[in-house]
């Protein structure tokens, strides 16, 4: 027991000393996956939208292929996505393996289901009302759509909250794409296996609390989003 | 402005729902659409809204002014107003926003019309039936269009209510806007609607008729 709250208060003093390699890992896990979360975002809600406003042959085979993709295992990504970037498979002219680049594509295809999923019920809960009440008070198509949006901001920011909990935290893709090379693809997961592989606890104890602050950050983010969203709460 | 209605022919799951020949809808017309529920009174009025296409035919809109362009023309009210998830305020300058119009004092000036003036800081989804009525009416106004369609304005509220709607209905009325009111049944509203049209048996009937 002591060696346990030794170890804590060791990997406490390296959080607050500013450890430069420490947080240059937590540098790299922020950057890789709000990078993913970024440019998934803007095609996600998109696809959330037609999906839950146009009808069209094949949409129940569309909303049912995002919510399988919601359970994939992340080793699963991380391994088809191996084959596709290693210098023997298609894409392996990119040369893309084991980069940043390489990890923020795997986030990429994690997060995407998420933020399709999600976007698609807060549109399906949100009140059928609004759109024709912004178009008949002179919106075009796209400042309806933006209206909309602004109507379910916190179930839509709720979505953005999970997926990027789910992909910060995710290891397997991250660890098979990214490779774990130190100042560059080594995240915060990646991380903490090495480290507790070689026994050196300290760091990824470390690691460990700053992903158990984002987590409690993120869930009280949501408690509170739910809180003051009707469509959030509609959706519960 | 005109609206002018021809060969309008809607259905409803493989159903004629209603067919309309021609009608002409001048601005400054007090209406009150008589018809039994399932009639189509909301899908009509949407479609002279704007926001559905009938199954067959055309709504033209015919413009005495160029100004008049500018603006929503027409404007429809669902049966419980929808208010955006914002304070009272913000849901009258919405359509001001839209035409990047920032306009103070006519959106004082409408919250004071509406006897919203005290409240316009409040969260609009705390706002009673006749209030929400009324901030819809004011939402409209604020933007000078020159016809209403206003669907089962009188259900679910009280006496005060529907009198302060009344007379924002009349003076609407008396500056050139015209309405046009969906109900199936005669209410303190309906009184003051100095034209009668029905929607029965896919028909609609007006007084020219």
């Amino acid at each position: 027991m002591d060696e346990l709250w030794h170890t804590l208060l060791q990997a406490l003093a390296q959080l607050a000393s500013g450890d430069e390699s420490l947080w240059g890992i937590v540098g790299v896990s922020f950057s890789v996956s709000l990078s993913a979360l970024l440019i998934a975002l803007i095609p996600a809600l998109g696809v959330g939208f037609v999906l839950a406003y146009y009808r069209f042959p094949g949409r129940w085979l569309a909303i049912s292929i995002v919510n399988s993709l919601l359970a994939v295992p992340t080793v699963v990504v991380g391994l088809v996505l191996y084959m596709l970037l290693s210098r023997a498979g298609p894409l392996g002219d990119y040369q893309l393996l084991f980069t940043q680049p390489a990890m923020v594509i795997g986030q990429i295809i994690l997060c995407f289901p998420i933020l399709v999923a999600m976007s698609l019920s807060a549109f399906q809960a949100a009140d059928q009302r609004v759109l024709e009440t912004a178009r008949t008070l002179g919106a075009n198509r796209l400042q309806a759509f933006r209206t909309l949006l602004f109507e379910v901001r916190f179930a839509l920011m709720a979505a953005v909250v999970t997926a990027f909990g789910r992909i910060i935290a995710e290891v397997g893709c991250a660890m098979m794409v990214g490779g774990n090379i130190l100042h560059y693809t080594r995240n915060i997961t990646t991380a903490i296996a090495l480290e507790t592989g070689k026994g050196e606890f300290v760091q990824g104890v470390a690691l460990g609390i700053v992903l158990l602050a984002l987590s409690l950050f993120i869930n009280m983010t949501l408690g509170w989003m739910q809180s003051n969203s009707r469509v959030l709460r509609q959706m519960s | 402005m005109r609206l002018v209605l021809s060969n309008i022919y809607q259905s409803f799951a493989g159903q004629t729902l209603f067919t309309i020949p021609e009608l002409t809808i001048e601005s400054g017309l007090a209406v009150h659409l008589h018809g039994p529920n399932g009639s189509g009174k909301s899908t009509l009025m949407k479609i002279i809204a704007g926001l559905n296409k009938p199954t067959n035919g055309k709504v033209e809109r015919i413009y005495d002014r160029a100004q008049e362009h500018q603006r929503p023309a027409v404007i429809y009210l669902h049966q419980q107003a929808y208010l955006f998830d914002t304070h009272v305020r913000a849901n009258v300058e919405y359509g001001l926003k839209l035409r990047g119009e920032q306009n103070p004092h006519k959106v004082d000036e409408a919250l004071a019309w509406a006897h919203l003036e005290n409240i316009q800081h409040r969260a609009a989804h705390h706002l009673s039936g006749g209030e929400r009525q009324r901030l819809a009416l004011a939402r409209a106004l604020v933007l000078g269009p020159q016809i209403i369609l206003l669907d089962e304005p009188g259900s679910n509220l009280d006496m005060i209510s529907m009198e302060r709607i009344r007379e924002m209905l009349n003076d609407l009325n008396q500056q050139g806007t015209g309405y046009i009111l969906a109900s199936h049944q005669e209410n303190m509203l309906s009184q003051d609607c100095a034209h009668n049209w029905y929607l029965r048996d896919q028909q609609l009937i007006t007084d020219k008729d």
